[in-house]
């Protein structure tokens, strides 16, 4: 410290020192009769003022939990992080990328000016030119080629507000359902499981869950390295209380080895294992039949819905009401004994898995993030599970949990909530009228001008840029040309002569490299925003830096645009105070009992808020008439978000995978992260701690395989698949272990596109990528 | 002039009847645990007997269960 | 005959009762999947307090430990794995297992500390042992190089000896106490930087005399004695 008595400077009364003493030593006393007594607040208070830090709270900007951190200022600069023991989602705990998220700030190359690409040069220029450039580039693309060739692509990185602006700027001014996000890419199967089986998005539990259930099931996620503070949670409900928890993976990682018990499954069969426990529930009568008698109904949909991997590919499932003899007649196919032969699982760990469920005294929380949602059978996976739960009325109720967790900060809070996805409203879908009329009201725009018809979801949007459908794309906080499966596709089409692409980012990217103009962005808490994290909670975080040099937030970029383009009327937000007044319009649209958001001045008192938010209270477990105002039909289960109150328990099959191995490419290739890097790793990356420790990717393989392949650890590794090849380190019995025939790339590392050569199918229903199956040739180079 | 710091245990279900008595003594501050029934007093007076004559009417609350003191100081 | 007939139909009834009661609660027990939460009414924090006293019954035995002087850690290099003062510290040494979260593996050096050969060191005691993810927080260093360069400024640690109030007063803490409330684990101890290590390890109640110094929240001035206005 430079001045070391200046903490005395508020200590010139002697008397109210002693005053201290006496109250600390009255704590301490106290602290050692009543160990984890907490003065919290009147401690903090009594504190002398220091010279040092500057403590603000804002959620972590990395992953979806959520985690509430504590950013240290000093003299204008973010300095250091520690976790907020006030907020209920980490209870003071980060990991390593929520302590050193600040560094993000700071990276030597940060993008402070904007870029416009002249006779294929980069020129330095201002933002008030730059932005004049992009609004005319998208009139003069609206004049030649109409509203439809004009796109917005987004992400779960998006603020609240940045996202809002987006869609009001396109859906509602513009007139194009062109809005997408990468949340497309990571949570659209999570949002469909959840529209087919209840009829309205997001959890209904919440963190607190993990504090009351007795059994955890990670359905094929690896939260020890992806969602490591509630794990930690999970850990310390094992030491508190011996909690289970039960890895169902298809690869050996650290959440296997911590875990009570690993299970292993060949991929895609998650969908084969899911119906036998449904089957040994029934068979053995466990199912809580008066709870699925008055809560659910029985459907079926359609089948051999295909993968998507042709261009304009549509598809619309078509339901049908069964009887519960239909669905256990369904069943008769899925038998422990004879999943056992698809899946690779033994009959006996199905059964083991389906006891806990059974077991009316077991409180059980099912877990999963990207292994079911990046699935080929995304939505249907998602269903299954559901059904576990609503067979055995194991839902809803604290402990009693099936929980999607999410990657991005805000992809519940902006992509689900505020909609940026084309088919969708912050309130409802563009296919329906009053949906339509209601938003344009709010929006103050005609409601002719919002399309009755979604256009591209993300895979089809940039398919449609490749083609020349759209000629003008603005990419905002995110990397598609890291994250697009068969990437190579895509990143030729975004070249092409004719396309025009604005990237807002922070750093070069390989995104800022396909672009013709390139916005410097203010990240974080370098701007005022609010994230929405996987339990509804929706949180604000006010400005603490300068953002550096001409750098400005998305959601002011898309206002000037906006205002340029001449929608002063509907973008009429001051400089000052846009936020606030953005999330107040905002609020208008969720402004009922079933998704009512808490008003800002609370989000700025305390740590973040669930929805919905009624009479001053968050609503913890929704669907449960204990805990939620909005239940109305006077039973204790009122699923409101299906016309008739029930959820639906849907009749889904297994299907394979869209590329299965054969002799030619016969390994599987699964993608995905770890836990020093998050997402493409553009920002973790530049976060010298976190570099040094994981550099670089590399392809896992089974020790089997390799001592076959004579491949050693370091060693180059050619993968060849349909779409190309590429060379990577090989890593053996490291980080994780692929079960055999199978290999796995994390898909950080933009100077190994793992992505060039994935497969570009996805889940007819949610039009979401599976980037964790496709065949691939294995050889020593 | 007297300061001293006490742990206040109130009766069962009686610790916001007591959180208000105290705070409504003049020379007396009160910091209530958040998490157990457990207060800490701090008292601030001028004299010896103004001291003593606030402890008797802290000790005639109701709702105290016991009072312990931890740390005493006198500034004269 | 009247009496064992009684007799017996008494446990007839009996038995049936039983089966009555016992299917019935059965019945009721799988209809009915749901266990009545009891309403917790705080959230388990992670206690600022608690942690001062977690090292204490070996306050002693820090007291008769003799001085390694030839093995003692500085405060000069003590912050060179971290990437601010309070940030978790990287691992300067190689991993075993890459698959491992951590727990027994790192804590059979770090709860206790201790010598260790291969490095001529004093392994640094853990101020948190029970939580046992532990490469959630600290990650190995697998190279020196950077991906791109940073200019993050790294604020300057407290130093020593400049934080009491009067000559011989006892020291405020001068630092973030969040994940490290224990001091001894790291003010005691031969793995101890000697600049910090603290002359009296017997007398636990650390907090006692040393409070801490560091603004959580909004600093509200000087301290003000409210209920003036009650006549005395």
């Amino acid at each position: 410290m430079n001045k070391p008595l200046n903490m005395y400077t508020s200590l010139t009364n002697r008397r109210s020192f002693i005053k201290k003493m006496a109250i600390m030593s009255a704590m301490t006393a106290a602290a050692s009769m009543f160990p984890g007594i907490l003065f919290a607040d009147e401690q903090e208070r009594n504190l002398p003022k220091s010279g040092n830090l500057d403590w603000k709270k804002a959620p972590c900007r990395f992953c979806g939990v959520g985690c509430g951190v504590l950013v240290g200022i000093e003299a204008g600069k973010a300095v250091a992080v520690k976790g907020d023991p006030k907020s209920p989602v980490n209870k003071g705990l980060c990991c390593v990328k929520g302590y050193h998220s600040v560094l993000a700030l700071y990276g030597k190359d940060r993008l402070t000016k904007p870029l416009v690409k002249k006779n294929g040069k980069y020129v330095e220029t201002s933002m008030e030119e730059a932005l004049d450039l992009v609004a005319s580039k998208m009139k003069e693309t609206i004049k030649d080629h109409g509203k439809d060739a004009v796109s917005i692509y987004g992400s779960g990185q998006w603020t609240i507000p940045d996202g809002y602006a987006a869609s009001k700027l396109f859906k509602g001014c513009i007139g194009t359902n062109n809005v997408e996000a990468n949340a497309r890419l990571c949570m659209a199967s999570a949002v469909t499981g959840f529209l087919t089986s209840f009829g309205i998005d997001e959890p209904m539990g919440c963190y607190e869950d993990i504090d009351h259930a007795d059994v955890f099931v990670l359905w094929g996620n690896n939260m020890a390295e992806m969602h490591p503070v509630l794990f930690s949670r999970l850990l310390d409900q094992r030491l508190k209380r011996g909690v289970k928890i039960i890895d169902f993976a298809t690869r050996t990682t650290r959440t296997s080895m911590a875990a009570d018990k690993s299970i292993l499954f060949l991929p895609q069969t998650d969908l084969a294992v899911a119906n036998a426990i449904c089957y040994e529930i029934i068979n053995n009568g466990w199912a809580n039949k008066s709870f699925y008698e008055k809560h659910c109904n029985f459907k079926k949909g359609l089948t051999n819905m295909g993968y998507g991997l042709e261009d304009n590919y549509a598809f619309k499932d078509k339901p049908e009401a069964i009887s519960f003899e239909d669905y256990k007649a369904f069943l008769e196919d899925y038998t422990p004994e004879k999943v056992e032969k698809i899946s690779g699982v033994s009959a006996k760990d199905i059964k083991y898995m389906a006891a806990y469920y059974g077991d009316p005294n077991k409180k059980v929380m099912s877990l999963w993030c990207m292994g079911m949602n990046q699935h080929s059978r995304g939505t249907w996976i998602n269903n299954l599970v559901y059904n576990i739960h609503l067979l055995t009325g194991k839902i809803s109720t604290p402990g009693n949990s099936p929980f999607s967790l999410t990657g991005q900060p805000s992809a519940c809070g902006t992509v689900r909530e505020v909609g940026t996805l084309t088919h969708k409203l912050p309130h409802g879908v563009v296919m329906n009228k009053a949906h339509r009329e209601f938003a344009a009201k709010i929006w103050d725009v005609p409601v002719e001008n919002i399309p009755a018809k979604p256009t591209y979801h993300t895979v089809e949007m940039f398919r449609a840029l490749d083609r020349g459908d759209i000629r003008f794309m603005w990419i905002q906080v995110t990397n598609p040309m890291v994250t697009m499966p068969k990437l190579k596709r895509y990143r030729d089409g975004a070249k092409k002569e004719g396309r025009f692409i604005v990237v807002s980012d922070i750093y070069p990217t390989p995104t800022t490299d396909i672009a013709d103009v390139i916005l410097p962005s203010a990240m974080w808490i370098e701007r005022e925003g609010l994230f929405g994290n996987s339990e509804r909670r929706t949180q604000h975080f006010e400005q603490m830096v300068e953002p550096p040099g001409e750098a400005m937030s998305d959601t002011w970029q898309l206002v000037e645009v906006a205002k340029r383009m001449g929608y002063e009327k509907q973008f009429y937000y001051n400089e000052d105070s846009h936020v606030e007044e953005i999330y107040t319009e905002y609020r208008r649209h969720h402004d009922n009992k079933k998704h009512n958001m808490a008003p800002l001045e609370v989000l700025k008192s305390q740590p973040g808020a669930m929805w919905p938010y009624v009479d001053g209270k968050s609503t913890k477990w929704r669907f449960n008439a204990k805990y939620d105002p909005a239940c109305s039909n006077g039973e204790d289960f009122h699923f409101y978000g299906k016309p008739d109150g029930k959820a639906i328990i849907w009749q889904r099959p297994y299907e394979p995978a869209a590329e299965e191995p054969d002799t030619e490419y016969p390994y599987w290739l699964n993608t995905g992260r770890v836990v020093e890097h998050w997402h493409t790793g553009s920002m973790t990356r530049r976060i010298p701690v976190l570099h040094k420790a994981m550099p670089h990717a590399y392809v896992e393989l089974n020790p089997g395989d390799a001592k076959r392949l004579q491949i050693r650890t370091g060693d180059k590794v050619k993968l060849t698949t349909r779409r190309g090849e590429i060379i990577l380190p090989a890593s053996i019995n490291q980080r994780g272990v692929p079960a055999p025939m199978q290999v796995f790339v994390p898909f950080f590392d933009e100077n190994m596109l793992i992505n060039d050569i994935t497969l570009d199918s996805f889940c007819p229903i949610s039009k979401e990528p599976d980037y964790k199956k496709c065949a691939v040739k294995v050889e020593k180079v | 002039m007297p300061i001293k710091s006490y742990l206040a245990h109130p009766h069962e279900g009686k610790k916001a009847h007591l959180i208000e008595a105290l705070k409504s003594l003049e020379y007396c501050e009160v910091i209530p645990a958040e998490n157990k029934d457990l207060l800490i007093v701090v008292t601030d007076t001028h004299t010896r007997e103004q001291e003593d004559h606030l402890k008797e009417k802290i000790e005639s609350i109701a709702s105290l269960k016991l009072l312990a003191m931890v740390s005493g100081f006198n500034t004269k | 005959m009247k009496k064992r007939l009684g007799i017996i139909s008494l446990f007839v009834l009996l038995f049936l009762a039983f089966i009555l009661v016992w299917n019935f609660s059965y019945q009721t027990g799988r209809e009915e999947a749901y266990v009545p939460i009891e309403n917790i009414t705080s959230i388990s924090l992670i206690p600022s307090e608690t942690g001062v006293f977690e090292r204490s019954e070996y306050a002693f035995d820090y007291v008769n430990m003799p001085v390694d002087e030839n093995h003692q850690r500085s405060l000069e290099t003590y912050y060179d794995n971290r990437a601010f003062h309070g940030a978790p510290p990287s691992i300067p040494h190689f991993v075993e297992d890459e698959r491992n979260m951590g727990g027994k593996a790192c804590l059979k050096c770090h709860e206790h500390g201790g010598f260790v050969e291969k490095f001529q060191a004093y392994s640094p005691v853990t101020p948190h042992p029970e939580m046992v993810n532990c490469r959630q927080c600290h990650v190995p260093q697998q190279t020196n190089s950077l991906f791109k360069g940073t200019n993050f400024h790294k604020v300057d640690a407290p130093e020593v000896g400049v934080n009491n109030a009067l000559q011989g007063s006892p020291p405020v803490v001068p630092h973030q106490i969040q994940m490290h409330e224990n001091c001894l684990s790291c003010h005691a101890g031969p793995s101890a930087p000697k600049e910090i290590r603290v002359t009296h390890p017997e007398r636990v109640n650390c907090r006692q005399c040393h409070v801490s110094n560091n603004k959580e929240m909004t600093d509200i001035g000087v301290f003000k004695r409210t209920n003036q206005d009650e006549a005395y």
